[in-house]
């Protein structure tokens, strides 16, 4: 009905206005919430990858000081539902998780039964006590391994250990391979990364007899998934289950998904009607919180002699671990690497073959750029290798083989709509801001000596924003897929929205605040965004894949339109003037071009809640609040391009980076400074996965990474300062020209990373196919080309 | 992660700990800076009936000049150390290793003791003691010994600090004129312990000939290795590129170390000869700089 006030906080670098009480230790964290009589929650874990529970002797532990329970099992599947993540379509097979092993356990560090102790100190000494009886199975801990039909079965209901599988052509490949100049076929591997957030995983469960409910605070970045994985696991309705997500440090993804940890703390707290608490200490966090990104892929790509990339076949192969994780289950990374694969390129074939297969492994799941990253490093290194053999800048084989601007919305090869996207101008502007052919020029300056000058360049598209279309067509029927915001003005005047989305640290209350304050046209300060609280907030799915700024963001700007005409048709009764002749700047209505004549939104919410005290006009009713629920298109896309600039030292293996430029475009930017914080921390983890990041595991199993002294992340001495260039191409006929852009900055930086690795190196025969290029491997496949060189 | 129970004693003498050493035996564990110590509390890979904290025993701590020698408390917080004017001037080799050893706010609690004592094979410290032929001094019940650095690395984790001994202080000549050093090493990141690291120091005579020189590898075994047959290619000759390379290869030759998660063996034997040649060239670089 009205015109938007024009955006006075969106676009702006506002400071975060949740940073001082995080900054002053004033934030409230799971591990700072104590109830009264609350009891701490340990497991005892399987110390094999697979393994029959025969019995469990707790007498022990339950003799020992300030032990209240010990839970096995075989007890607790008496009350409990194992996790089951659904999906539909016929290729899909769904595992059962249970709150705790039995009868067997599926890896190394699966809850097998539950302590419960008066502090974890005296948790920790029982959970020694425990003595388990375990019969050793053969584990399966390759995924390719766990193909071949006489590997060992993790799920016996299952003729096999494939959870999912998927095939497509498009029809055009093979006369694209048969047509091409430029054919080239390798195998690529990708390390298991996890993602490590500052905070671990964690439940306080507090179980209500007089009423029947459950309150249920959780790290979470999903609390509505969370309740309806619980409800289902407890057999409660979800209104019986209240889940509150604190302050949390970090999610990445893996916080999205439930857990038989999550489950087995409401059990306790239910059966023993007292309040229980577990904190995943950084041990668990290694051995049990969804992992990701493990995969090899073989892949192939066709070319012109000029470079132009024309088709590209891959069968992927994703290692996803002993479960399939709720509720996105174990296709979302494999299915998402094979989705993505196109990425900016204008291909005229592709065809894949995707699995994932189950190992006796940590499950993976969500974890910033899931499946995207992998697909990513596969299709640029593949990029460069035609770069290479055709003898053309890798830069000129992108620029020429990217789809148009002016094609978008633009169908992929893959069948994904990219709705809007300038892959040639991203990378232009990044070239150019690098300055690249001086960082060429100084490459070729640099020489041939034990310092190897590389420059990596990486184009990718970020799936963002994905409405219940999306996961229609994936079958992840369990995924609402919708945002909700609630708006609501208080009779004195001050501005909430209470959002289904659940902020991990991205800086929601700010940026949902400058969306806010600006369709309302309110002072910032007048906002307050209420999320994390699945009574307080409506019903939506959270914050996970990129979503948040899109869906939430979404439902919140067409919620507080809802308000806002309410507010002018009140105001417009009120001066007696037509609504369409009234501006809103700074909480107040005024009549256009006579600022005298005006009310406050507070003189409108005060009518508002007190119809009595003047007169509402006719036929509205009062209150001043509104609630949208927001299903978006099925996705919007941002896209980006990285350059990484690395010397190697050919002796040692060791790479520094000496330059890092991002190009990211993500439409209209809320917040330019959280964006780039948000791009700073995601190249960050990208570096990670790229040098240092590997989750180990020997043959048996055993993982042997951890703690933070062999799961490397890097640090601040380790990473390059960040340059950002922007571009902002809106998607056309959206809500709110808002694009996700949590995950590009993790998605290009593995690829770029690499691809400078391998530019570095090529001039040694050496070709880059593996991630992370830990100083041994490299100084491995340096001497691998020396000898192949010398041979040769 | 939290530690299993123990019993802790905060003793306020050097006897007062030697008394709880004698009672408790190897049931005893000495608390320092705790920067190993207590993460191996915490994950109970070490389960001490006794933790006696040194923290407040005074007399520990503190860099002294002796004739030829600088003597060093064992209790002496790392970060002392780094900052020390007299340790930059005297004893060059370790002002250099000292930003290596993990990050500032370990070293603000890390010791100079609990390093040499944990002797953990890639640590930093035992390198640079070995390659400086320092001395190790203990005192027991029975007074005080001295244990040269060649015989106080026993193995992994290992000393020859008996269960009933405290290390109260290691001794190091200080570099005599026309003294290089280096102290180069590859760790996966800053702070990391050594996948290799190599402490060397060179000494010219005056027409700038190598007198002596010193080459120890950390992280390529149980205890720092020592290469005297390296050290050969060396000494008597002016320094230059052939020498290091045939030192390097030579080191190389010696090393005989393990793969682990960081690196295989492989590795760490060939990078130990790269290491060894850079440290080489600069230390003599070094030398011939103090030379002039």
């Amino acid at each position: 009905m009205s015109m938007a006030p024009a955006r006075k906080y969106v676009s702006a670098r506002i400071k975060r206005v949740e940073d001082p009480p995080l900054l002053m230790g004033k934030a409230r964290y799971l591990s700072d919430i104590t109830l009264g009589g609350m009891l701490t929650v340990g497991f005892v874990r399987s110390p094999h990858a697979h393994a029959r529970i025969v019995r469990i002797d707790a007498r022990a532990a339950l003799a020992m000081p300030g032990v209240e329970a010990v839970l096995t099992g075989e007890q607790v599947r008496a009350f409990t539902q194992p996790i089951r993540a659904e999906m539909s379509g016929a290729s899909y097979r769904s595992t059962d998780w249970a709150a705790l092993a039995w009868p067997k356990a599926r890896f190394v560090g699966e809850p097998v039964a539950a302590v419960v102790a008066s502090d974890r100190y005296r948790v920790e000494d029982a959970l020694d006590a425990v003595v388990v009886e375990y019969e050793p199975l053969p584990p399966v801990v390759d995924a390719e391994a766990a193909m071949t039909a006489d590997a060992p079965r993790l799920h016996e209901q299952h003729p096999d250990n494939i959870i999912i599988q998927a095939r497509y052509d498009n029809g055009e490949t093979d006369r694209a391979f048969a047509d091409a100049a430029i054919t080239l076929r390798t195998t690529f591997r990708h390390g298991r990364c996890t993602s490590a957030p500052m905070e671990g995983r964690g439940v306080v469960a507090s179980w209500d007899a007089a009423d029947g409910t459950l309150t249920v605070w959780a790290s979470t970045q999903a609390p509505h998934f969370t309740r309806a994985g619980l409800a289902a696991a407890l057999d409660l309705p979800e209104s019986r289950i209240r889940v509150i997500a604190p302050a949390i440090g970090g999610g990445f993804g893996p916080k999205m998904h439930v857990y038989p940890e999550d489950v087995t703390v409401c059990a306790l707290a239910r059966r023993l009607g007292r309040p229980v608490k577990w904190l995943e200490d950084r041990r668990e966090n290694l051995l049990t919180s969804a992992q990701a990104r493990e995969f090899v892929a073989q892949a192939e790509v066709a070319a012109d002699r000029d470079g132009t990339i024309l088709a590209f076949r891959a069968t992927f192969i994703c290692d996803v671990g002993a479960y399939s994780v709720y509720p996105t289950t174990a296709a979302l990374e494999p299915m998402t690497a094979a989705g993505i694969m196109p990425g900016p390129y204008r291909l005229r074939g592709y065809s894949y073959e995707a699995y994932g297969v189950a190992t006796n492994k940590c499950p993976t799941g969500a974890y910033r750029g899931v499946g995207m990253a992998f697909a990513t490093f596969v299709r640029e290194r593949l990029v460069d290798m035609v770069a290479a053999a055709c003898a053309v800048d890798p830069a000129d084989v992108r620029r020429r083989s990217f789809f148009a601007q002016k094609d978008t919305p633009y169908t992929t090869a893959s069948g994904i709509i990219v709705d809007s996207a300038d892959p040639a101008g991203s990378l232009a502007s990044v070239l150019d801001a690098a300055g690249y052919d001086g960082l060429r020029a100084e490459q070729r300056a640099a020489g041939n000596g034990r310092l190897r000058r590389g420059i990596g360049l990486c184009a990718y598209t970020e799936f963002t924003g994905m409405g219940s279309g999306t996961f229609r067509r994936r079958g992840m029927t369990q995924v609402s897929g919708y945002d909700a915001a609630t708006v609501r003005v208080e009779p004195t005047g001050e501005v909430r929205a209470f959002l289904s989305a659940a902020s991990q640290g991205q800086g929601h209350a700010t940026t949902f605040a400058q969306v806010l304050a600006d369709e309302l046209g309110v002072p910032l300060a007048a906002v307050t965004i209420i999320e994390g609280d699945t009574e307080r907030c409506p019903h939506g799915s959270g914050s996970f894949a990129s979503r948040s700024m899109v869906v939430s963001g979404g439902a919140l700007i067409l919620a507080a339109r809802k308000v806002r005409d309410k507010t002018l048709t009140i105001a417009a009764h009120m001066l007696e003037a037509a609504a369409t002749d009234l501006v809103i700047d700074d909480g107040r209505i005024a009549v256009r071009g006579m600022a005298s004549r005006a009310v406050t939104l507070a003189d409108v919410a005060r009518l508002a809640y007190r119809p009595a005290s003047g007169t509402l006009p006719p036929g509205v009713d009062p209150a001043l609040e509104a609630t949208h629920h927001y299903d978006p298109p099925p996705a919007t896309f941002s896209n980006g391009t990285h350059l990484a600039v690395v010397d190697v030292d050919i002796e040692t293996g060791e790479v520094r980076i000496v330059r890092y430029v991002v190009g990211e475009d993500c439409g209209t930017m809320v917040n330019p400074m959280i964006v780039e914080g948000q791009l700073h921390g995601a190249v960050a983890q990208g570096i990670g996965n790229a040098l240092y990041e590997r989750i180990v595991h020997d043959d048996g199993g055993q993982p042997l990474t951890t703690s933070f002294m062999d799961y490397l992340l890097p640090t601040t001495m380790e990473l390059p300062s960040v340059e950002v260039v922007h571009s902002e191409t809106p998607p056309p006929g959206s809500v709110s020209g808002f694009k996700g852009m949590a995950e590009g900055g993790t998605i290009g930086a593995a690829s770029a990373v690499a691809n400078a690795v391998a530019d570095a190196l090529a001039p040694l025969g050496v070709e880059v196919r593996e991630l992370p290029l830990a100083p041994d491997v490299l100084h491995r496949l340096i001497a691998r080309a020396a000898r192949d060189g010398t041979r040769a | 992660m939290k530690p299993p129970p123990f019993e802790y004693f905060a003793p306020a003498s050097v006897k007062e700990t030697l008394d709880l050493l004698r009672e408790h035996g190897d049931q005893a564990k000495l608390l320092a800076g705790g920067q190993s110590l207590v993460p191996m509390l915490n994950f109970r890979l070490v389960r001490p009936g006794a933790l006696i904290d040194l923290n407040g025993v005074p007399g520990l701590d503190g860099i002294r000049e002796e004739p030829g020698m600088l003597r060093i408390g064992a209790m002496t917080r790392q970060r002392a150390v780094e900052r020390s004017a007299v340790v930059r001037e005297r004893c060059p080799l370790l002002a250099e290793a000292m930003p290596q050893i993990g990050h500032v706010q370990i070293r603000n609690r890390g010791t100079i003791g609990g390093s040499l004592v944990h002797a953990d094979p890639a640590a930093e410290l035992p390198a640079v003691v070995a390659a400086l032929g320092g001395e190790l001094i203990v005192r027991g019940a029975a007074g005080e010994r001295t244990i040269a650095a060649a015989d106080f690395f026993v193995g992994y984790l290992t000393t020859a600090v008996a269960a009933d001994e405290l290390l109260v202080a290691v001794r190091l000549p200080v570099a005599p004129p026309r003294a290089g050093h280096a102290f180069v090493e590859v760790s996966r990141r800053h702070g990391d312990f050594a996948l290799v690291g190599v402490a060397v120091t060179v000494t010219l005579d005056g027409s700038g000939v190598c007198t002596s020189a010193a080459i120890a590898v950390t992280g390529v075994g149980p205890a720092p290795v020592v290469a005297a047959d390296a050290v050969a290619a060396l000494v008597g000759q002016r320094p230059a590129t052939t020498a290091f390379e045939e030192a390097a290869r030579r080191v190389s030759a010696q090393l005989e170390p393990h793969s682990d998660l960081h690196a295989s063996a492989e590795y760490r034997k060939q990078v130990g000869g790269v290491l060894t040649r850079r440290a080489l060239a600069l230390a003599s670089e070094r030398a011939a700089g103090a030379s002039r």
